[in-house]
Protein backbone atom coordinates (compact mmCIF):
# COMPACT_ATOMS: atom_id res chain seq x y z
CA UNK A 1 0.00 0.00 0.00
CA UNK A 2 1.13 3.35 -0.58
CA UNK A 3 1.97 6.07 1.49
CA UNK A 4 -0.79 8.12 0.27
CA UNK A 5 -3.40 5.45 1.02
CA UNK A 6 -2.23 4.55 4.27
CA UNK A 7 -3.28 8.50 5.09
CA UNK A 8 -6.50 8.35 3.02
CA UNK A 9 -7.33 5.86 5.32
CA UNK A 10 -6.66 7.30 8.21
CA UNK A 11 -8.68 10.48 7.74
CA UNK A 12 -11.87 10.89 9.16
CA UNK A 13 -14.80 11.23 6.94
CA UNK A 14 -16.53 14.89 7.42
CA UNK A 15 -20.37 14.57 8.08
CA UNK A 16 -22.14 17.24 5.86
CA UNK A 17 -25.59 18.19 7.18
CA UNK A 18 -27.96 17.97 3.99
CA UNK A 19 -30.85 21.69 4.50
CA UNK A 20 -33.73 21.88 2.52
CA UNK A 21 -34.31 24.22 -0.31
CA UNK A 22 -35.48 27.62 1.03
CA UNK A 23 -38.82 26.69 -0.16
CA UNK A 24 -39.03 24.24 2.73
CA UNK A 25 -38.14 26.27 5.18
CA UNK A 26 -34.39 24.83 5.43
CA UNK A 27 -35.15 22.56 7.31
CA UNK A 28 -32.62 20.18 8.33
CA UNK A 29 -32.53 16.74 6.56
CA UNK A 30 -30.04 14.87 7.78
CA UNK A 31 -26.50 14.06 7.97
CA UNK A 32 -23.96 12.49 5.28
CA UNK A 33 -20.63 11.43 5.39
CA UNK A 34 -17.75 12.10 2.61
CA UNK A 35 -14.04 11.97 2.24
CA UNK A 36 -14.07 14.59 -0.35
CA UNK A 37 -17.11 18.01 -0.89
CA UNK A 38 -17.66 16.66 -4.58
CA UNK A 39 -18.43 13.66 -3.49
CA UNK A 40 -21.64 15.02 -1.98
CA UNK A 41 -23.06 16.56 -5.21
CA UNK A 42 -25.95 14.56 -6.67
CA UNK A 43 -26.51 12.80 -3.71
CA UNK A 44 -30.56 12.24 -3.40
CA UNK A 45 -31.83 12.40 0.00
CA UNK A 46 -36.12 11.28 0.57
CA UNK A 47 -37.85 12.57 3.38
CA UNK A 48 -41.62 12.59 4.27
CA UNK A 49 -43.58 15.97 4.05
CA UNK A 50 -44.66 14.99 7.72
CA UNK A 51 -41.21 15.24 8.77
CA UNK A 52 -40.39 19.03 6.91
CA UNK A 53 -43.66 20.27 8.50
CA UNK A 54 -43.76 17.97 12.14
CA UNK A 55 -47.10 17.44 11.33
CA UNK A 56 -47.33 13.62 11.40
CA UNK A 57 -50.74 13.08 9.07
CA UNK A 58 -48.60 13.88 6.11
CA UNK A 59 -46.83 11.46 6.07
CA UNK A 60 -48.15 9.82 3.07
CA UNK A 61 -46.37 12.11 0.88
CA UNK A 62 -42.11 11.49 -0.28
CA UNK A 63 -40.01 14.11 -1.25
CA UNK A 64 -36.99 13.78 -2.54
CA UNK A 65 -34.14 16.39 -2.90
CA UNK A 66 -30.73 16.45 -4.43
CA UNK A 67 -27.67 18.49 -3.73
CA UNK A 68 -26.76 21.02 -5.38
CA UNK A 69 -24.80 22.93 -3.42
CA UNK A 70 -22.22 22.03 -0.63
CA UNK A 71 -20.72 24.37 1.99
CA UNK A 72 -17.93 23.83 4.46
CA UNK A 73 -20.24 21.46 6.54
CA UNK A 74 -23.49 21.93 4.99
CA UNK A 75 -24.89 20.67 1.89
CA UNK A 76 -27.86 22.39 0.42
CA UNK A 77 -30.65 20.55 -2.25
CA UNK A 78 -33.44 21.71 -4.38
CA UNK A 79 -36.18 19.50 -4.77
CA UNK A 80 -35.62 16.53 -7.25
CA UNK A 81 -39.14 14.82 -6.98
CA UNK A 82 -42.45 13.96 -4.87
CA UNK A 83 -44.52 10.99 -4.98
CA UNK A 84 -47.02 9.13 -2.83
CA UNK A 85 -45.99 6.19 -0.69
CA UNK A 86 -46.78 2.94 -2.21
CA UNK A 87 -48.70 1.89 0.66
CA UNK A 88 -51.17 4.73 0.89
CA UNK A 89 -51.71 4.27 -2.95
CA UNK A 90 -52.78 0.81 -3.17
CA UNK A 91 -55.04 1.69 0.03
CA UNK A 92 -56.96 4.01 -2.68
CA UNK A 93 -57.45 1.33 -5.03
CA UNK A 94 -61.47 -0.65 -4.92
CA UNK A 95 -62.45 -3.07 -6.28
CA UNK A 96 -65.24 -2.01 -9.03
CA UNK A 97 -63.98 1.78 -9.18
CA UNK A 98 -62.04 3.06 -11.95
CA UNK A 99 -58.88 4.84 -11.23
CA UNK A 100 -57.84 7.29 -13.96
CA UNK A 101 -54.33 7.76 -14.58
CA UNK A 102 -52.70 10.64 -16.54
CA UNK A 103 -48.93 12.05 -17.32
CA UNK A 104 -48.32 15.11 -18.16
CA UNK A 105 -45.37 16.95 -18.90
CA UNK A 106 -45.06 20.53 -18.57
CA UNK A 107 -42.58 23.79 -18.80
CA UNK A 108 -43.63 26.23 -15.99
CA UNK A 109 -43.12 30.14 -16.45
CA UNK A 110 -39.32 29.86 -15.18
CA UNK A 111 -38.52 27.16 -17.59
CA UNK A 112 -38.71 24.07 -15.58
CA UNK A 113 -39.73 21.05 -17.27
CA UNK A 114 -41.75 19.13 -14.69
CA UNK A 115 -43.61 15.79 -15.27
CA UNK A 116 -46.70 15.75 -13.02
CA UNK A 117 -49.07 12.39 -12.53
CA UNK A 118 -52.41 13.08 -11.58
CA UNK A 119 -54.44 10.15 -10.52
CA UNK A 120 -58.18 10.12 -9.89
CA UNK A 121 -60.36 7.20 -8.36
CA UNK A 122 -64.13 7.13 -8.58
CA UNK A 123 -66.75 5.78 -7.01
CA UNK A 124 -67.99 3.46 -9.25
CA UNK A 125 -66.50 1.93 -12.51
CA UNK A 126 -66.98 4.68 -15.03
CA UNK A 127 -67.83 4.47 -18.41
CA UNK A 128 -64.45 4.47 -20.96
CA UNK A 129 -66.17 7.71 -22.33
CA UNK A 130 -66.44 9.56 -18.85
CA UNK A 131 -62.44 8.20 -18.05
CA UNK A 132 -61.31 9.90 -20.97
CA UNK A 133 -63.65 13.40 -20.34
CA UNK A 134 -62.00 13.31 -16.26
CA UNK A 135 -58.20 12.48 -17.92
CA UNK A 136 -58.92 15.06 -20.59
CA UNK A 137 -59.77 17.61 -17.65
CA UNK A 138 -57.23 17.12 -15.48
CA UNK A 139 -54.81 17.06 -18.48
CA UNK A 140 -55.89 20.82 -19.15
CA UNK A 141 -56.07 21.76 -15.56
CA UNK A 142 -52.59 20.14 -14.74
CA UNK A 143 -51.00 22.53 -18.03
CA UNK A 144 -53.42 25.23 -16.95
CA UNK A 145 -51.82 25.58 -13.23
CA UNK A 146 -47.60 24.92 -15.00
CA UNK A 147 -48.25 27.93 -17.15
CA UNK A 148 -49.18 30.57 -14.99
CA UNK A 149 -47.28 29.75 -11.60
CA UNK A 150 -43.48 29.54 -11.17
CA UNK A 151 -41.81 26.47 -10.45
CA UNK A 152 -41.98 26.97 -6.85
CA UNK A 153 -45.47 27.97 -7.01
CA UNK A 154 -46.30 24.59 -8.80
CA UNK A 155 -44.88 22.41 -6.49
CA UNK A 156 -46.40 24.18 -3.32
CA UNK A 157 -49.88 23.58 -5.43
CA UNK A 158 -48.96 19.89 -5.39
CA UNK A 159 -47.56 19.44 -2.03
CA UNK A 160 -50.42 21.34 -0.20
CA UNK A 161 -52.40 19.40 -2.62
CA UNK A 162 -54.33 22.55 -3.76
CA UNK A 163 -53.85 21.25 -6.93
CA UNK A 164 -55.25 17.80 -6.75
CA UNK A 165 -58.60 19.14 -4.78
CA UNK A 166 -59.10 21.53 -7.96
CA UNK A 167 -58.82 18.86 -10.18
CA UNK A 168 -61.43 16.79 -7.83
CA UNK A 169 -63.82 19.89 -7.66
CA UNK A 170 -63.57 20.05 -11.56
CA UNK A 171 -63.88 16.85 -12.35
CA UNK A 172 -66.70 15.68 -9.55
CA UNK A 173 -69.20 16.80 -12.12
CA UNK A 174 -68.43 14.46 -15.00
CA UNK A 175 -68.64 11.42 -12.69
CA UNK A 176 -68.33 10.88 -8.80
CA UNK A 177 -64.97 10.82 -7.35
CA UNK A 178 -63.48 9.32 -4.20
CA UNK A 179 -60.13 10.88 -4.30
CA UNK A 180 -57.82 12.85 -6.77
CA UNK A 181 -54.10 12.91 -5.89
CA UNK A 182 -50.72 13.64 -7.67
CA UNK A 183 -49.25 10.36 -7.39
CA UNK A 184 -45.68 11.64 -8.81
CA UNK A 185 -43.85 14.66 -9.91
CA UNK A 186 -40.84 14.83 -10.92
CA UNK A 187 -38.01 17.80 -12.30
CA UNK A 188 -36.87 16.62 -15.57
CA UNK A 189 -34.87 19.62 -17.13
CA UNK A 190 -33.66 22.85 -15.42
CA UNK A 191 -34.26 26.34 -16.93
CA UNK A 192 -29.99 26.21 -18.27
CA UNK A 193 -30.41 22.65 -19.69
CA UNK A 194 -33.96 23.99 -21.64
CA UNK A 195 -31.90 26.79 -23.18
CA UNK A 196 -29.43 25.01 -24.14
CA UNK A 197 -31.90 22.58 -25.53
CA UNK A 198 -33.47 25.52 -27.34
CA UNK A 199 -30.15 27.37 -28.66
CA UNK A 200 -28.86 23.25 -30.12
CA UNK A 201 -32.23 23.06 -31.83
CA UNK A 202 -32.68 23.98 -35.40
CA UNK A 203 -35.90 25.83 -36.49
CA UNK A 204 -37.18 23.45 -39.92
CA UNK A 205 -39.10 26.00 -41.78
CA UNK A 206 -42.33 24.68 -43.56
CA UNK A 207 -41.33 25.61 -46.72
CA UNK A 208 -37.84 24.18 -46.34
CA UNK A 209 -39.11 20.42 -46.03
CA UNK A 210 -39.49 18.43 -49.47
CA UNK A 211 -42.87 17.16 -49.48
CA UNK A 212 -42.94 14.13 -51.95
CA UNK A 213 -46.31 14.83 -53.17
CA UNK B 1 -34.06 15.48 16.16
CA UNK B 2 -31.67 17.27 17.79
CA UNK B 3 -28.15 15.37 17.35
CA UNK B 4 -28.72 12.02 16.74
CA UNK B 5 -27.99 10.79 12.92
CA UNK B 6 -30.15 8.84 10.94
CA UNK B 7 -29.66 5.87 9.17
CA UNK B 8 -31.08 3.71 6.03
CA UNK B 9 -31.19 0.03 6.89
CA UNK B 10 -31.56 -1.62 3.44
CA UNK B 11 -33.45 -5.43 3.93
CA UNK B 12 -33.05 -7.25 0.98
CA UNK B 13 -35.37 -10.51 1.97
CA UNK B 14 -35.46 -13.43 -0.01
CA UNK B 15 -36.43 -16.91 0.10
CA UNK B 16 -32.65 -17.72 -0.18
CA UNK B 17 -30.82 -15.50 1.94
CA UNK B 18 -31.04 -11.80 4.04
CA UNK B 19 -28.88 -8.94 2.74
CA UNK B 20 -28.97 -5.92 4.55
CA UNK B 21 -26.97 -2.75 4.01
CA UNK B 22 -26.39 0.34 6.21
CA UNK B 23 -26.07 3.45 4.78
CA UNK B 24 -26.25 7.19 5.51
CA UNK B 25 -29.72 8.68 5.02
CA UNK B 26 -28.50 9.60 0.89
CA UNK B 27 -27.87 6.06 0.34
CA UNK B 28 -24.46 6.87 -0.69
CA UNK B 29 -22.17 5.60 1.93
CA UNK B 30 -22.28 2.29 3.48
CA UNK B 31 -21.80 1.96 7.44
CA UNK B 32 -22.33 -1.65 7.73
CA UNK B 33 -23.63 -5.02 5.73
CA UNK B 34 -24.06 -8.31 6.10
CA UNK B 35 -25.82 -11.21 4.41
CA UNK B 36 -26.96 -14.13 6.03
CA UNK B 37 -23.76 -16.39 5.37
CA UNK B 38 -21.84 -14.46 8.09
CA UNK B 39 -24.14 -15.78 10.64
CA UNK B 40 -24.81 -19.77 10.10
CA UNK B 41 -22.94 -22.12 7.83
CA UNK B 42 -26.13 -24.24 6.20
CA UNK B 43 -26.73 -22.17 3.27
CA UNK B 44 -30.23 -23.13 3.48
CA UNK B 45 -30.58 -21.66 6.40
CA UNK B 46 -29.82 -17.84 4.88
CA UNK B 47 -32.70 -16.90 5.04
CA UNK B 48 -33.79 -17.93 8.35
CA UNK B 49 -35.48 -15.52 10.63
CA UNK B 50 -32.71 -17.05 13.30
CA UNK B 51 -29.37 -15.99 11.05
CA UNK B 52 -31.57 -12.49 10.18
CA UNK B 53 -31.89 -11.80 13.97
CA UNK B 54 -27.81 -12.71 14.68
CA UNK B 55 -27.11 -10.33 11.72
CA UNK B 56 -29.08 -7.42 12.89
CA UNK B 57 -27.41 -7.61 16.10
CA UNK B 58 -24.41 -7.37 15.18
CA UNK B 59 -25.03 -5.00 12.55
CA UNK B 60 -26.64 -2.60 15.70
CA UNK B 61 -23.46 -2.58 17.49
CA UNK B 62 -21.37 -1.26 14.19
CA UNK B 63 -24.35 1.25 13.78
CA UNK B 64 -24.00 2.58 16.89
CA UNK B 65 -20.29 2.60 17.06
CA UNK B 66 -20.98 4.80 14.01
CA UNK B 67 -22.71 7.45 16.22
CA UNK B 68 -26.39 6.60 14.64
CA UNK B 69 -28.98 6.53 16.41
CA UNK B 70 -32.15 5.31 14.56
CA UNK B 71 -32.52 3.70 11.12
CA UNK B 72 -35.54 3.92 8.77
CA UNK B 73 -36.00 0.37 6.98
CA UNK B 74 -36.55 0.13 3.52
CA UNK B 75 -37.56 -3.60 2.94
CA UNK B 76 -37.89 -5.55 -0.07
CA UNK B 77 -38.66 -9.15 -1.52
CA UNK B 78 -37.39 -10.30 -4.81
CA UNK B 79 -39.90 -8.72 -6.94
CA UNK B 80 -39.68 -8.38 -10.32
CA UNK B 81 -41.32 -11.36 -12.07
CA UNK B 82 -40.72 -13.06 -8.05
CA UNK B 83 -42.32 -13.14 -5.09
CA UNK B 84 -43.80 -9.22 -3.92
CA UNK B 85 -43.42 -10.24 -0.74
CA UNK B 86 -40.42 -9.75 1.59
CA UNK B 87 -38.82 -13.30 2.89
CA UNK B 88 -38.45 -14.56 6.51
CA UNK B 89 -35.60 -12.67 7.47
CA UNK B 90 -37.38 -9.03 6.86
CA UNK B 91 -40.11 -9.24 10.18
CA UNK B 92 -37.18 -10.82 12.21
CA UNK B 93 -34.09 -8.26 11.52
CA UNK B 94 -36.96 -5.06 12.22
CA UNK B 95 -37.69 -6.68 15.23
CA UNK B 96 -34.28 -7.20 16.22
CA UNK B 97 -32.90 -3.90 15.49
CA UNK B 98 -35.88 -2.38 17.42
CA UNK B 99 -34.59 -4.84 20.54
CA UNK B 100 -31.00 -3.98 20.31
CA UNK B 101 -31.76 -0.15 21.02
CA UNK B 102 -31.89 1.34 17.47
CA UNK B 103 -34.92 3.75 17.07
CA UNK B 104 -36.84 2.54 14.24
CA UNK B 105 -38.68 5.55 11.56
CA UNK B 106 -40.11 4.92 8.83
CA UNK B 107 -40.45 1.23 7.23
CA UNK B 108 -41.20 1.31 3.33
CA UNK B 109 -41.33 -1.60 1.13
CA UNK B 110 -39.54 -0.58 -1.96
CA UNK B 111 -39.94 -4.21 -3.68
CA UNK B 112 -39.48 -3.70 -7.59
CA UNK B 113 -43.44 -4.06 -9.17
CA UNK B 114 -42.70 -4.34 -13.04
CA UNK B 115 -45.37 -2.35 -14.52
CA UNK B 116 -45.44 -5.20 -16.91
CA UNK B 117 -42.44 -6.67 -17.43
CA UNK B 118 -41.59 -10.07 -18.75
CA UNK B 119 -42.65 -13.68 -18.42
CA UNK B 120 -42.91 -15.38 -14.85
CA UNK B 121 -40.91 -18.27 -14.33
CA UNK B 122 -42.98 -21.55 -14.85
CA UNK B 123 -44.24 -22.85 -11.54
CA UNK B 124 -42.12 -25.76 -9.52
CA UNK B 125 -44.52 -28.94 -9.33
CA UNK B 126 -46.72 -28.99 -6.35
CA UNK B 127 -47.62 -25.62 -5.97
Amino acid sequence: MSERSVSRAKQEKRWYTVFAPEQFDREELGETPADEPEQVYNRTIETTLGELTNNASENNTKLTFQVSDVGSDAAYTEFKSHSLSRDYLRSLVRRGASKIEAYVTVLTTDDYRLQIQPVAFTTKKADASQEKAIRKQMVQMVEDAAAERTFEEVIDSIVEGRLSSAIYGECKTIYPLRRVEIQKTTLEAHPEEIAEEEATSVSVDEDDVAVDS
Amino acid sequence: MADDKWGVAHVHASFNNTIMTVTDLTGAETIAKSSGGTAVKQNRDEASPYAAMQMAESIAEEVKAAGITGLHVRVRGPGGNLQKSPGPGAQATIRALARSGIEIGRIEDVTPIPHDGSRAPKGKGGF
